[in-house]
């Protein structure tokens, strides 16, 4: 009787989550475009050819691979060291964690054309510093092979502090004494980290890994408003592919196509992801318990 | 001690830096926005921007109403559906429990940026774009695999005989929930309340494709339509402004609420 109370939740879930994903498979498997009149019709299999033939596509999947890899790991290493320095008891400490997490509060929206102000040409605090230094105007946003690396600062900025959120959480389940008696037995501080803490923090690294590769590999936000996937398409992610094919060319059907195959995509990862977590970790007790 | 206070400015300034450049360009006037390290120009002070921002049409504290009231209301609606929900997930068996846990998970990881298409072919068939409450609706469904997980480790968290007592004290159900369990989860509570609301307030793609009428825009969709005029000619100077007047509501939520923020995502990290 009791497990009525589920149903309004799973309803709605299923109507935002399931049943998007189902109008895609079908949306898919259909012309549905300016040229139908956004009608949608039949087309055996047209889109998905059209897919897997689709330079650009595939492109954009290396560009949210490389994106989503490189900005996870610095995430990863620089969260480790955020929060060993917040672990540190010591006044002012809650201060110092609410401004850490401030970038990650903010709307993605705000700092993303913040930070196109600041790696502007010529006007940026970046570029003015570089011509200072008489190293020159690096142009970095019309550069397209400077501008992903923008991208990644940019998201690393904003998503570390919840990283090091996670790690801190984990941090604070490793017992006291187990640094003491390591101590006592003559190991250095530095012998600590590698031993003790990294390896215990294993479960909590891993679930952070999961949590930011999925959001990574969806980026559409910062991706839009800072570069708008420029220049040449260099930064131009998989989600923000599917949004031009439906809001610019109107192509419904390939848009809900190019979605799916990005979806494809994310899951092949996180399984592969989550065959590592599963093998190297109890982290399967953590998540169902 | 005092390594640990360097360190903490290290952080803080990684932080807030690119904050404090939008805050330093906000008070600049055109002829300092261009060469930012020159303090030499004439007249490198502003208020301008602010009154541009501020007297602009729509004024620009319509789109932090706007904001908030979608905010405010996807919470309130995440709540009152996800508290009876959470109790009776944690009453299912082992088996079942575990698997609609597991599907719960997936759906929270799941980057919903890709739904939005669906979404908005959803608004347009029931015509309900640019209408601010019903942009609660996937803002609520959004926000609830969290809630659960998160209201639902909490209930478990209570152990069994408290309310076994009040059974036997002769409350039923619903008077068990509202006396006894609802306030012993209440940070539980505030934790998904603020973690929704956050949410609500910064959510982009869905607003961005619901909403076109200027006077219902959201914050983060209205400060996105500043730049997507042109890529060359950003008005910057306003745009700062109204970064910092954006940032104010949220630099206060967070200082505020800082304990529940943090308990909310380590919580939903690790026990989801």
């Amino acid at each position: 009787m009791i497990s009525l109370l589920l149903i309004p939740a799973s309803l709605l879930i299923f109507l935002v989550f399931g049943m998007p994903l189902i109008r895609y498979v079908w949306l898919s498997f259909h012309a549905s475009s300016v040229i139908t009149g956004l009608i949608p019709i039949p087309n055996n299999g047209g889109n998905w050819i059209r897919l897997i033939n689709d330079l650009r596509f595939w492109q954009d999947t290396i560009q949210t691979i490389r994106f989503s890899f490189v900005s996870v790991t610095i995430e990863i290493v620089l969260a480790l060291f955020i929060a060993l320095i917040l672990d540190q008891s010591c006044k002012g400490r809650g201060v110092v964690r609410s401004l850490t997490l401030l970038p990650w509060a903010l709307p993605t929206t705000i700092m993303a054309l913040g930070w196109r102000w600041i790696f502007n040409t010529p006007y940026g605090p970046i570029d003015q510093l570089l011509n200072h230094l008489n190293i020159g105007s690096l142009n970095i946003l019309s550069s397209p092979n400077l501008t992903w690396i923008a991208t990644v600062i940019a998201d690393v900025w904003k998503t570390t502090p919840f990283v090091a959120l996670i790690l801190l959480a984990g941090l604070q389940t490793i017992p006291e004494d187990l640094y003491e008696a390591f101590r006592l037995e003559g190991g250095t501080p530095i012998q600590a980290l590698t031993k003790i803490t990294i390896p215990l923090l294993k479960p909590y690294i891993f679930l952070g890994i999961l949590f930011r590769m999925a959001q990574a590999f969806g980026v559409f936000d910062l991706i839009q408003v800072m570069t708008g996937g420029g220049p040449a398409s260099s930064t131009e992610s998989i989600a923000m592919y599917a949004y031009i094919n439906a809001m610019r060319f109107l192509d419904f059907g390939y848009s809900a196509t190019v979605m799916l195959g990005g979806f494809i995509l994310l899951i092949i990862s996180s399984f592969t992801c989550f065959i590592l977590v599963y093998h190297s970790t109890n982290v399967q007790e953590k998540i169902t318990s | 001690m005092k390594r640990t206070y360097t360190l903490y400015i290290v952080i803080i300034t990684w932080s807030l830096a690119p904050l404090l450049w939008q805050l330093y360009t906000s008070f600049s006037t055109t002829e300092a926005l261009i060469e930012p390290f020159n303090f030499t120009v004439s007249s490198r002070w502003t208020l301008d921007n602010y009154q541009q921002v501020l007297t602009a049409n729509p004024p620009f504290w319509r789109y932090l109403m706007n904001s908030t009231i979608v905010g405010l209301i996807s919470t309130i609606i995440t709540l009152i559906i996800s508290i009876p929900a959470s109790y009776s997930l944690v009453k299912l068996k082992a088996k079942p429990q575990k698997i609609v846990k597991l599907i719960f998970f997936s759906a929270a990881l799941f980057p919903y940026v890709l739904l939005f298409l669906a979404l908005l072919e959803i608004a347009r068939t029931l015509n309900i774009g640019n209408n601010l409450i019903a942009l609660t609706i996937p803002y609520s469904a959004l926000s609830m695999p969290l809630a659960l997980l998160l209201l639902s480790s909490a209930f478990k968290d209570i152990p069994s005989e408290l309310e076994e007592a009040a059974r036997l004290e002769g409350l039923d159900i619903w008077q068990r929930l509202r006396w006894v369990l609802i306030p012993l989860i209440a940070p539980a509570t505030a934790s998904t309340a603020i973690l929704v609301f956050l949410f609500s307030w910064n959510e982009y793609p869905i607003a961005l494709t619901w909403l076109s009428n200027e006077k219902l825009l959201t914050l983060p969709v209205a400060i996105a339509r500043i730049a997507g005029s042109s890529v060359y000619s950003v008005p910057y100077g306003a745009y700062a402004a109204a970064t910092v007047l954006g940032s104010i509501p949220l630099l206060l939520l967070v200082l505020i609420f800082q304990r529940q923020i943090v308990s909310g995502l380590t919580q939903g990290a690790i026990k989801g």
